[in-house]
C-alpha cells in the first residue's frame, strides 16, 4: 500500500512525524531570553552610519578635489583680472590720447561727416524699400506657393482634368491681390492700398528686391574709407598694447561669474586620449599671462610656461598626457592624476626631464628648437659614442644604410642574372611558337624584361655610388686604432686605458672596470695589432707660430686648451692640454695636414686593410683616394679617409709643422710612463678577447673587429620598457624605499655610476656589467635621462608624429649633418644661438670680432644652391690654391674641407634653401646687360669717394687686399641670387646686425631706391633704381672691369 | 577600491560637523608687486655737494707708438704733415696719463639722476676720432660729426646695448644718437679706417670725468656718501679705490698704472 502512496501525501505524513517545538522542555537558559543582540546591533548600526557618511563625504568631496581648486582660481583668478583691469585701462587710455591715434580718430571723424548726408539719404531709401517689401513679401510668397501647388496638380493631373486646372490658375493669377503699400509722399509715409496681378506682384517684388541690393552696394562704397580707417585705428591699438584690452578683460570676468565648477576634460578619441589636467590646472591656457605670485602662491593655477608651444601644439588635439605623462583621466588626487603611484606606469615627468615628451613626436628632429635639454641630451649619446655600442634608431644610420646598399647590389645582381635567363627562356619558346601572335606576345615579354634590367642596372649604379658615399659619411667617435703604432708612445696606452681620466677629466674615452692583466693584453694586444709602416720623418716646426696658428684658424670651436676651469675653446673634440705626451710628432703633422689620410685603406668586402703588398700583386702602385678608391683585389670601393670628422684645414705642410710643433709642448713637466713591454702571443690572443669583450671596436677601428656588431642594447624604445625588464638586482628593495623604483631612477644611477647594479653581487670579472663609466656630472644626467625617458614606443598615433615631407624634411634632415660636423661652432644657424668662437676671449676684442666666421642665418637666400654645393666640397674655390678661405680670405679662421660626400652635400644646400623657404630648384633670373649710359653710372656709383665700395672689398691684389674686410665682387655672380643683394646693400643692417657692411648707402625717395651719401649731377635724368642698377652692374663684373676700377 | 585615507578624513570630518566648525584655506595674502615706474631724479641737496679730484698717473717705460698707415685713403693721408703715430698710452706732464675714463662704480645705486640736455660732441677730423675717450649719460645724446672730405662709416660696438653702423659721408648731416644702458666701454670704429678708434663711457648717473693731457680729473657736485671710483685705460685695464665724502669735502684720489 505504501508503495502506492502519493508523493505529497507522504510529504505530509513526513511533516507530521517531525518532532514539535512546544513538545520540547523549556531549556533552563533560553538564548532569546538571556542573551541581547542589542551591541552587535548597535555597533553595526554606528559602523554602517559612519560608512554612510564618509560614502556620501567621499562621494562629494573626499574623491573631488578638483571642486576646491575650482573655487580658489575663481576667487583667485578674478582678483587678479580686478588688479590688472584699471591698468590695461590706464595703458589704452593712454593710446587713445597718444598722437597717432588721435590722427586716426580725427580721420575718422572727417570722413563720416563727409559722407553723412549721402549716408542718411541712402539709409532712407533702403527702408522705404524695405517696409515695402515687409508689406508685399507674406502676400507675395503666400500667393507663389499657391500657384505652385495648382502647377504641380496640373503636372499630376489626368488630360480631362488638365483643362479645368489651367483655367483655374489663370483665374489666380489675374488675381486682384491687395496690399498695403506704404509709399512716401514727401515727409511723411501714407498706406495705400493696392490691387495688383500676381505678375505685377512678382515684377514689383524683383525690382524691390534688386534696389534693396542696389542701396546695399552704395553704402559699402561710401563706408569704405571710414571701416578702412577704422580697421587701421583697432591695428594700431592691436600693435601697441601689450596684453588684452579691457574688453578682453571683462570677458574674463564674465567668463568666471559663468564659471560652472565642473571636470574639465580634453577627449581626442583619435589618440584615445582623455585629459582632465584642467580641471585642477585651470590657468594653463588662460590668455592673461598667471604668474605663481599672481594666485597668491598657486603654482597650479599659473599658465603654461611655454605659450609657443601650446599655439604649435593644440591642446585641444593634443591635450597635456601625451607630453607630460601621468594618468590624465584620473581626477581623485593629486598623486593619482600625476600617475605618482605604484599601479600606474608613466609617471608625470618631473621638471628636469620635461622635455622627454618631446620625442613622442619627434623622434626625426636632432635640433628642438625649444628643447634645449633633449638636444643636448642627443649631443651626448652622439658625442660621447654611445651609439657604438647601443643600437638606437637615428644614430649611426650610415652604417645601417651600407649594410642595406650592399645587400640591394648584391640583390640586384642576382635579380638581373635571374632575368636573363627568363629573357633567354621566353626567346627560345618565342622562336619555336605555333602562331605569330603567341611569338609577338612571347618577343614583347623579352623586350620589357630588357628594360627591365636596364633599369636594374640604373639602381645598381645609384647604390653603388650611394656606398661610395657612405664609406664617406661613416664615422667613428674614437681614433683609427690601427695606426696606434705611428701615432702614440706605446708607455702612454696602459696609462691612459687604465684610467682615461686622470689623463683628460674631460675626455669621452670612458673608465673601464679593468684588472692590471687586462690592461696589459689589452696593450699588446691593439699594438701588436696595429700596422707597422713608417711615417714620413718631419723637420721641427716654429711652435709660437704654430700656437698663433691653433688659436686663430679656428681649431678651438672643437678643441680647447687648458684644464679644469682654465679650459678654453670647444668640448666637441679633446682637449690638448696634455697631447704632448702621447703623440709622435711625425705622425701628429701628417694628421693636421689631413687628418683624413689613412696608412693603409680598409676593404669592407675582404674585411680587411688592403696593404702595398695587395697593390704590387696586382702590379699597381700603392695610391689610393676618394677618387681612386677601387680595391685592387676586386671591383668594389675602398674605404680611402680615416673615420674622423676631423676636417682638413688645408694648411702648408709648415704650417702643420708649426701647430704640431706647437702642440708638442703641451704637456706636464713631470711626465713620466713606465715602460711597457708586453709583447706576447698569448698576452695578445687575451687581448684580442677583452678588446671585442668590452666592445672598443663601437668606437676605434681595430683590425679584424671592423665588422663586428654592437654589444649592448638597444636603447630606441628603452624608455617603455616593462620596469621589471630593468634589473635593479640587490638594489631593487632600496630604490623601492628611496622612490626611486622607476625608469628615472634607473637611468640616473646607471648614468652616475654604471657598475652601480653590481653592487653586492659576487661575480667573476668577466659576468660584471661592461659599461664604462663616463665621468657624466649631474647635468649631463639629466640631458640623457632625458633622452633615455623619451626614447618610447609613441602613445600618439603616427600620423601626429612630425615627420615632414619638402622643405620641413629638408631642414630636419640638415641639422644632422650640420651637428655631425659642429658646424654650429663657427656659424649661427638660428637667431639667439651662439658659437664656440663668438664666445673665446680673443674674439671680444672689438677688431677680432670681424675676424668671426660668417653667420649663415638666411644663407639660403643669399647664395645660388649650386654655387654653394661647389663652395661645400672645396672651400678653397680652387683646385691647386688651397691654402686659403675661397670666399673670405681676410678671415684668420679656416672654412675647412671636411670631405663631405655629395648626399651630405646636397643634404646641406636643401638645409639652407630650405631655411630660408627659397624656391627649389633655383633658376637664377635673367639680368639685363647695361647700356653704355647705365654702365658710366654704375662705374660712378661704384667709386664715389662716398661709398668707396673697395676699400674693404677684396680685389684679388694681394697688396691691396690686406686691409680688405669683404668678399670680392668677381664672386657675385656665382655666388650670390640678385634680389638678396639688393636687399643687402640697402638694407644690411636687418640682414646682419651689427656688420661691418655700412647702412644707409641708399634711401627711399618714394618710388625707387637712389644714392644717399651725394647728390650726383650726371644722374638728373636717370629714372631708375640706384641699387637695382649697382647690382645689375655686381652680376657682370669682369675682371677686366674690376681692374679698371682698380686703376680708378 | 577600500581609501584609509578617505575613511579617515570622513571621519575627521564627521567630529568636525559634530563640533560644529569648518575648516577653511588660508593663505598669506600678499599684495602684488606694482610695475616699477620710470623714477623721478632723488632730489639733491646742492649745498652739501662733495668734489673729488685727482690725478692718474703712469710709471714705467711708456709703450711705443705704433704708426698708423693712412695710405689706404688719400683724403686722409693728405691731412697729416708727417708720419701720424698712434699712442694708445699717453702720458703727459709729470706721469700724468690722459684719456683715463674715471668714474663712480658703486655708491649711487637706487638714486637717479636727470639725463644732461647738453650733447656730447664725437668728430672725425683727419680721419681720427676727437676725443678719444668720451662719457655720457644714459640717454645723453652724442652728436657725431665728420670734419673730413672722406666718408667714414660710425660703428660702435657694445655689449649692453645696441649695435649699429651707419655711413657718414663729407657734409652730411651729423648722427645724434643715444644709449639706453650703462656700460663702460663702448669702442667706436670706422670699418672704412680700420685705425680710428674712440671709447664711449655710458653711466647711469653725471658723475665721471676723463683725465687731462696731465692727467688730472674732477668730479663735482657729489653727494655725501661712501663710493668706489674705477679708473679705465684702453690699455692698461681698470684700477679701483673707495673713498668717503662728507658734505662740502673736497678730496684728492691718485691712481696709479704701471707699464
Amino acid at each position: 500500500m505504501v508503495q502506492h502512496m502519493n508523493p505529497w501525501k507522504r510529504f505530509v505524513e513526513w511533516w507530521k512525524s517531525l518532532p514539535r517545538l512546544e513538545d520540547q522542555p523549556v531549556p533552563e537558559e533560553d538564548p532569546i531570553i538571556s542573551r541581547s543582540l542589542s551591541w552587535p546591533i548597535a555597533i553595526s548600526s554606528l559602523l554602517l552610519t559612519v560608512t554612510l557618511l564618509w560614502a556620501f563625504y567621499n562621494e562629494g568631496w573626499g574623491l573631488r578635489p578638483w571642486v576646491r581648486y575650482q573655487n580658489r582660481f575663481v576667487e583667485l583668478y578674478r582678483k587678479h583680472l580686478q588688479r590688472i583691469g584699471p591698468l590695461r585701462a590706464e595703458e589704452e587710455r593712454a593710446l587713445h590720447e597718444s598722437e597717432g591715434y588721435q590722427k586716426l580718430q580725427e580721420q575718422l571723424k572727417n570722413a563720416e561727416a563727409e559722407i553723412r548726408n549721402q549716408l542718411a539719404a541712402i539709409n532712407a531709401e533702403e527702408q522705404m524699400v524695405r517696409r515695402q517689401l515687409d508689406a508685399l513679401t507674406p502676400v507675395f510668397t503666400t500667393e507663389r506657393s499657391r500657384i505652385q501647388a495648382v502647377i504641380y496638380e496640373i503636372e499630376t493631373a489626368s488630360e480631362e482634368d488638365r483643362e479645368r486646372l489651367r483655367k483655374e490658375l489663370e483665374e489666380l493669377r489675374r488675381g486682384p491681390f491687395e496690399v498695403d503699400l506704404p509709399v512716401s509722399a514727401s515727409a511723411a509715409i501714407k498706406i495705400e492700398e493696392k490691387q495688383f496681378s500676381f505678375e505685377e506682384m512678382e515684377e514689383l517684388f524683383n525690382e524691390l528686391k534688386a534696389e534693396q541690393g542696389r542701396l546695399q552696394n552704395r553704402r559699402i562704397v561710401l563706408l569704405r574709407r571710414p571701416t578702412e580707417i577704422r580697421r587701421e585705428m583697432e591695428a594700431y591699438l592691436k600693435a601697441r598694447l601689450d596684453g588684452l584690452t579691457t574688453a578682453q578683460v571683462h570677458g574674463l570676468m564674465a567668463k568666471m561669474d559663468q564659471f560652472r565648477v565642473e571636470i574639465k576634460q580634453i577627449h581626442n578619441p583619435e589618440m584615445n586620449l582623455v585629459d582632465r589636467c584642467e580641471s585642477c590646472h585651470l590657468g594653463a591656457r588662460e590668455p592673461v599671462l598667471v604668474t605663481t605670485r599672481d594666485m597668491e602662491g598657486m603654482k597650479v593655477f599659473t599658465s603654461h610656461p611655454k605659450v609657443e608651444l601650446l599655439t604649435l601644439h593644440d591642446p585641444e588635439v593634443f591635450g597635456c598626457s601625451p607630453c607630460h605623462n601621468g594618468n590624465g583621466a584620473a581626477t581623485v588626487s593629486t598623486s593619482k592624476a600625476h600617475g605618482n603611484y605604484k599601479h600606474w606606469l608613466w609617471p608625470l615627468y618631473k621638471r628636469e626631464n620635461f622635455e622627454a615628451g618631446c620625442l613622442q613626436c619627434h623622434e626625426a628632429d636632432r635640433n628642438l628648437r625649444m628643447a634645449p635639454v633633449l638636444n643636448a641630451g642627443k649631443e651626448l649619446f652622439y658625442n660621447r659614442g654611445c651609439w657604438g655600442c647601443h643600437a638606437r634608431e637615428g644614430f649611426d644610420s650610415e652604417t645601417r644604410e651600407l649594410r642595406d646598399a650592399r645587400k640591394m647590389v648584391e640583390d640586384l645582381a642576382a635579380s638581373r642574372q635571374n632575368t636573363e635567363i627568363v629573357i633567354e627562356r621566353t626567346v627560345a619558346r618565342a622562336d619555336r611558337a605555333a602562331t605569330n601572335e603567341e611569338a609577338d606576345r612571347l618577343y614583347a615579354q623579352a623586350e620589357s624584361m630588357t628594360l627591365s634590367m636596364a633599369h636594374m642596372d640604373t639602381l645598381s649604379q645609384r647604390y653603388r655610388s650611394r656606398i661610395d658615399e657612405l664609406l664617406m659619411e661613416v664615422k667613428t667617435q674614437g681614433p683609427n686604432l690601427k695606426e696606434i703604432r705611428a701615432k702614440l708612445r706605446k708607455e702612454w696606452i696602459p696609462v691612459w686605458v687604465s684610467n682615461p681620466h686622470a689623463f683628460r677629466p674631460t675626455t669621452k674615452m670612458p673608465r673601464f672596470r679593468l684588472q692590471q692583466d687586462e690592461i696589459e693584453a689589452m696593450t699588446a694586444f691593439l699594438w701588436q695589432n696595429g700596422i707597422n709602416a713608417p711615417v714620413p720623418a718631419q723637420p721641427p716646426g716654429n711652435p709660437s707660430n704654430g700656437k698663433q696658428l691653433f688659436e686663430t684658424r679656428g681649431c678651438m670651436a672643437c678643441h680647447a686648451m687648458g684644464e679644469g676651469r682654465d679650459a678654453v675653446g670647444g668640448t666637441f673634440a679633446a682637449n690638448l692640454s696634455r697631447v704632448g705626451e702621447k703623440v709622435n710628432y711625425d705622425y701628429l703633422v701628417r694628421w693636421i695636414h689631413n687628418p683624413r689620410e689613412r696608412l693603409y685603406p680598409y676593404c669592407p668586402v675582404h674585411r680587411r686593410d688592403i696593404t702595398p703588398q695587395d697593390y704590387a700583386s696586382k702590379g699597381l702602385p700603392f695610391e689610393f683616394s676618394l677618387e681612386n678608391n677601387r680595391c685592387p683585389l676586386g671591383d668594389h670601393s675602398l674605404q680611402v679617409q680615416n673615420r674622423t670628422v676631423m676636417p682638413n684645414l688645408r694648411l702648408s705642410w709648415e704650417e702643420a709643422r708649426d701647430v704640431a710643433s706647437f702642440l708638442m709642448t703641451q704637456r706636464k713637466a713631470d711626465a713620466f710612463y713606465p715602460p711597457a713591454p708586453f709583447v706576447d702571443q698569448q698576452l695578445l690572443e687575451k687581448g684580442r678577447f677583452l678588446t671585442r669583450h668590452y666592445g672598443c671596436h663601437g668606437c676605434h677601428e681595430i683590425a679584424g673587429l671592423e665588422e663586428s656588431d654592437k654589444n649592448a642594447t638597444d636603447l630606441t624604445k628603452e624608455g617603455s620598457k616593462p620596469i621589471e625588464r630593468l634589473d635593479f638586482a640587490l638594489l631593487t628593495h632600496e630604490a623601492r624605499k628611496e622612490d626611486w623604483y622607476n625608469h628615472k631612477g634607473f637611468f640616473e644611477h646607471k648614468l652616475a655610476d654604471p657598475a652601480v647594479y653590481d653592487q653586492g653581487k659576487i661575480k667573476q670579472p668577466l659576468e660584471r656589467l661592461r659599461m664604462p663609466n663616463f665621468n657624466f656630472n649631474r647635468e649631463q644626467i639629466d640631458q640623457l635621462t632625458t633622452y633615455l625617458l623619451g626614447s618610447v614606443d609613441s602613445v600618439i598615433p603616427e600620423k601626429f608624429h612630425y615627420r615632414p615631407t619638402g622643405p620641413p624634411r629638408d631642414i630636419q634632415e640638415g641639422w644632422w649633418v650640420v651637428m655631425k660636423y659642429n658646424c654650429d661652432a663657427c656659424h649661427q644657424f638660428e637667431p639667439g644661438q651662439r658659437t664656440v668662437l663668438q664666445d673665446l676671449p680673443r674674439y671680444q676684442d672689438p677688431d677680432w670680432r670681424d675676424q668671426l666666421p660668417p653667420s649663415l642665418i638666411g644663407e639660403g637666400a643669399r647664395v645660388n644652391p649650386e654655387w654653394l654645393a661647389r663652395f661645400l666640397k672645396n672651400p678653397a674655390l680652387s683646385s691647386t690654391d688651397l691654402n686659403r678661405n675661397g670666399v673670405r680670405n681676410y678671415l684668420q679662421a679656416r672654412m675647412p674641407t671636411f670631405n663631405l660626400s655629395d648626399g651630405e652635400v646636397q643634404k646641406l644646400v636643401r638645409f639652407f634653401e630650405a631655411l630660408s623657404e627659397q624656391r627649389s630648384p633655383y633658376l637664377p633670373p635673367p639680368i639685363p646687360a647695361l647700356d653704355d649710359g647705365e654702365l658710366a653710372l654704375a662705374r660712378q656709383l661704384f667709386t664715389h669717394p662716398a661709398a668707396p665700395c673697395l676699400v674693404c672689398h677684396a680685389t684679388g691684389d694681394p697688396e691691396r687686399d690686406k686691409n680688405s674686410t669683404a668678399p670680392n665682387f668677381l664672386l657675385v655672380r656665382e655666388r650670390l641670387k640678385p634680389d638678396w643683394t639688393e636687399r643687402w646693400i640697402v638694407h644690411p643692417e636687418i640682414i646682419r646686425p651689427g656688420t661691418a657692411m655700412p647702412s644707409g648707402l641708399f634711401r627711399w625717395d618714394g618710388t625707387r631706391y637712389v644714392f644717399a651719401l651725394a647728390e650726383l649731377e650726371s644722374f638728373k635724368g636717370y629714372t631708375g633704381d640706384h641699387a637695382h642698377l649697382v647690382v645689375r652692374y655686381m652680376f657682370q663684373l669682369t675682371p677686366e672691369e674690376q681692374r679698371r676700377l682698380k686703376a680708378h | 577600491m577600500f581609501n584609509y585615507r578617505n575613511l579617515l578624513s570622513a571621519l575627521v570630518f564627521v567630529f568636525i560637523a559634530a563640533c560644529g566648525g569648518g575648516a577653511r584655506e588660508e593663505s598669506a595674502e600678499t599684495p602684488p608687486e606694482q610695475p616699477s615706474q620710470p623714477a623721478a631724479a632723488t632730489p639733491m641737496d646742492a649745498a652739501q655737494a662733495a668734489t673729488l679730484s685727482g690725478k692718474v698717473s703712469f710709471t714705467g717705460p711708456a709703450p711705443k707708438g705704433v704708426r698708423l698707415r693712412m695710405d689706404q685713403d688719400a683724403a686722409c693721408a693728405k691731412q697729416h704733415s708727417g708720419p701720424v703715430m698712434l699712442q694708445e698710452v699717453r702720458v703727459g706732464e709729470a706721469g700724468g696719463l690722459q684719456d683715463v675714463f674715471v668714474w663712480v662704480k658703486e655708491g649711487l645705486q637706487g638714486k637717479s639722476f636727470e639725463t644732461p640736455r647738453e650733447e656730447v660732441v664725437l668728430d672725425q677730423k683727419a680721419c681720427i676720432y676727437e676725443p678719444r675717450v668720451v662719457g655720457l649719460v644714459t640717454g645723453q645724446n652724442v652728436k657725431i660729426l665728420n670734419s673730413d672730405p672722406t666718408t667714414h662709416n660710425v660703428h660702435p660696438l657694445p655689449k649692453q646695448n645696441r649695435e649699429w653702423n651707419q655711413s657718414q659721408p663729407p657734409n652730411a648731416a651729423p648722427l645724434v644718437k643715444t644709449f639706453a644702458r650703462e656700460e663702460i666701454m663702448i669702442p667706436v670704429k670706422c670699418n672704412v679706417h680700420p685705425w680710428m678708434k674712440s671709447y664711449i663711457g655710458v653711466v647711469s648717473h653725471p658723475f665721471f670725468a676723463v683725465t687731462r693731457t696731465d692727467g688730472t680729473f674732477e668730479i663735482k657736485g657729489l653727494p655725501p656718501g661712501e663710493y668706489t671710483i674705477q679708473a679705465w685705460h684702453e690699455k692698461l685695464g681698470t684700477v679701483e679705490q673707495k673713498v668717503t665724502l662728507g658734505a662740502q669735502e673736497t678730496k684728492s684720489l691718485e691712481f696709479t698704472f704701471s707699464g
